[in-house]
């Protein structure tokens, strides 16, 4: 099963590696040989890595380095797109880099580094047990020996008329890098970021109209918030996201379609003349392929990043009953343990009405009460997977650090009290909260947004 | 015209039981003008077609510019025919609703890509600088005949091949094409071959080939 899951991860490194075997024809052995090199380092660095520091630092760490690489990626995009409008770098030669001896290896390695340490992240972090870590070592440099030997037979097949060019070659290998780690929940950065845009969307909006937010504004109607209030939707984050990562591979494919033609001035004959710039426009075409098929692969990987494969905690809500003054009291210790930071779900139900709810135990250490619903979606409830909470109707991914907050996705929060013995919740205000909040939302927006 | 630009040996064509060129053995030194006259069915335009890469043989060998045409593939023969060769038809087969200069532009889009302004020079060059933006049906057969050799020029072919170029042109119109033809075969220095029934046509070539019934017969070279 494990094997399974590591699949759509080796298929992206083999992708690097035939990326790299094409964009270095003269490095060929070097490439197969340090990428298996990297990929074992990158297992084995990352499995001590999540051994020593387990928990968020190990995965923000790798986070932080695929992110780093898209830094890059933008960095590069723009870079191209400056230089193909003729001008030259007076401080950095992109070519004096790239033909320096070690460029290819150097790349090479890297990449399968952060591959290889990607693929540990779908593993179970081995504990303390010497062998197994060692036959795991083993087993990534014999798996990753056949696949790089694999993939450099498999790329004499390809049409030699593909050839890939230093950014496309850049752009490829970051996009199958991220669609590796866009899977996994802890190394996603697609998520986060269309939540930072929708949130930039929704603080910008806040700011910028916070003088019209009296309800009888001369121009700004009420019902013109609810126009105003598509701003604060998922597909603001969405759309948003996807420009961010969209833009660098729309950049450098700009940048091959309208680079300079060859001077052709020198040449007397014109049929010869027309060869040339025939042949540049054929070979500039088909450079083309690797950018384009690279726009594909983030595209998989945005949509991969939406169907996280996780293991959801998602308990049935336990039915709770208020007390004669209309309190509900929820123990910290019984039978359910608040505090073990599970996500625990409940049902009220007084007079006709119901309400769901949870109550969870936050990164801070601070119990929250939640409903299981948000302002903005139809109320299908939320999900826990590792490290967030994830809304079933979105399919937006909530930090668990903002569980507790209102506003945006969040679950909505509810006013309680802690206790020593537990929790304790008006059932009045869980209802009208409920009613004027959900209820009053897929009323209005048939069925969420 | 030292080294040799067509060489066959043996030379046939078979079509299922008729034997329309017979072994043929025959050398065409690099810018000769060769004209091959001969009766309707002796061979002519088989000839022709084989040494333009239209056709295959059924035996013999053929090389043209140094190119096996036999081991070429039909990719490796369209190369050869896009980048060597140029043909002159006696029909024009200019596409009716395109004008001149895009008639010429044809050829150079299905050679590499198109460039107006040469199209536009190669129509002046053949003196049909006015005619331009005009479409077939508009010109006359010697002005329709001009584009052609334009368009078959348009690509500086190492070989230009006539079927009855003038075939269907009064005797000032053959006059005019032939007197341009000299002309730019002195600038481009290609080698033609031209098939024709017309005596005086073919005196215009260096030498002259005589086929009958798929066999050459005689031979003539012009006396300088």
């Amino acid at each position: 099963m494990v094997a399974l899951k590591l699949i759509p991860h080796l298929l992206a490194w083999v992708g690097i590696v035939l990326v790299l075997l094409r964009g270095f024809p003269r490095s060929r052995s070097v490439i197969t040989a340090v990428g298996v090199a990297g990929f074992a380092l990158g297992v084995a660095g990352a499995s001590i890595l999540l051994r020593s520091y387990p928990g968020e630092i190990s995965f923000g760490i790798i986070r932080g380095v695929v992110a780093g690489v898209f830094l890059l990626l933008w960095g590069v995009a723009v870079a191209t797109i400056y230089r193909s409008t003729a001008r030259e770098f007076q401080i950095f030669s992109g070519e004096k880099l790239v033909n320096a001896p070690g460029y290819a290896g150097s790349v090479a390695f890297l990449t399968s580094l952060i591959a290889g340490a990607v693929c540990v992240c779908r593993l179970p972090v081995i504990d303390g047990a010497t062998l197994e870590f060692i036959l795991l070592v083993l087993a990534s440099v014999a798996l990753s020996y056949a696949l790089a030997y694999g993939a450099k037979a498999v790329e004499k097949f390809l049409p030699s008329a593909v050839t890939v060019s230093q950014p496309a070659l850049i752009v490829a290998v970051v996009a199958l890098l991220l669609f590796s780690s866009s899977s996994l929940i802890r190394l996603d950065i697609f998520s986060p970021l269309s939540m930072k845009v929708m949130k930039f969307a929704h603080d910008f909006v806040h700011q910028f109209f916070e003088s019209m937010l009296i309800p009888d504004h001369l121009f700004i109607r009420t019902y013109l918030w609810g126009y105003i209030g598509l701003l604060f939707g998922k597909e603001v984050g969405f759309w948003g996201g996807l420009i961010i990562w969209f833009t660098p591979v729309v950049l450098i494919l700009l940048a091959i379609r309208f680079e300079i033609m060859p001077s052709v001035a020198h040449i007397r004959q014109g049929a010869q003349r027309r060869k040339v710039l025939a042949a540049a426009i054929r070979e500039r075409r088909y450079r083309l392929v690797i950018p384009l098929l690279a726009l594909l692969i983030f595209a998989a990987a945005a949509y991969r990043s939406s169907f996280p494969s996780v293991e959801y905690w998602d308990p049935k809500p336990l039915p709770v009953l208020a007390n004669e003054a209309g309190e509900i009291f929820i123990p910290r210790k019984g039978e359910i343990d608040l505090e073990d930071g599970k996500l625990h779900k409940y049902l009220f139900k007084q007079g006709g009405k119901e309400a769901r709810f949870f109550v969870l135990l936050t990164p801070a250490g601070q119990l929250t009460v939640d409903l299981d619903a948000c302002a903005i979606c139809k109320p299908d409830g939320y999900g826990q997977a590792e490290g967030t909470v994830y809304c079933y109707y979105c399919k937006t991914l909530i930090p668990l650090e903002t569980v507790g907050k209102p506003g945006g996705c969040n679950p909505v929060p509810i006013p309680f009290t802690v206790k020593e013995d537990g929790v304790h919740i008006d059932g009045m205000t869980m209802i009208n909260i409920w009613n004027t909040t959900v209820q009053a939302t897929t009323g209005t927006k048939g069925g969420g947004k | 015209m030292s080294s040799t630009i067509i060489e066959t040996s043996g030379l046939t064509r078979n079509y299922i039981d008729i034997c329309a060129l017979k072994p043929l053995d025959l050398m065409v030194p690099d810018g000769e003008w060769l004209s091959v006259m001969g009766h309707s069915g002796s061979g002519k335009s088989t000839l022709m077609n084989l040494v333009g890469g239209l056709d295959r043989p059924s035996a013999g060998s053929l090389r043209v510019g140094g190119e096996d045409l036999l081991k070429l593939s039909e990719d490796g023969l369209a190369r050869f025919r896009r980048e060597f060769v140029g043909i002159i038809f006696q029909q024009h087969h200019l596409v009716p609703y395109l004008t001149a200069v895009e008639n010429v532009m044809l050829a150079q889009y299905f050679h590499s890509v198109p460039d107006e302004a040469e199209a536009r020079s190669a129509l002046e060059r053949v003196g049909l600088g006015h005619r331009l933006m005009n479409r077939p049906g508009e010109l006359s057969g010697g002005e329709q005949q001009r584009v052609c050799i334009a368009r078959a020029i348009i690509n500086s072919p190492k070989l230009l091949l006539g079927d009855e170029p003038t075939g269907n042109l009064d005797h000032k119109s053959t006059i005019m094409v032939m007197e341009l033809l000299k002309e730019l075969r002195a600038e481009e220095r290609f080698t033609i071959i031209m098939v024709t029934h017309n005596q005086e046509v073919a005196a215009w070539g260096d030498r002259t080939i005589y086929l009958d019934d798929g066999v050459l017969v005689r031979e003539e070279r012009k006396v300088s």
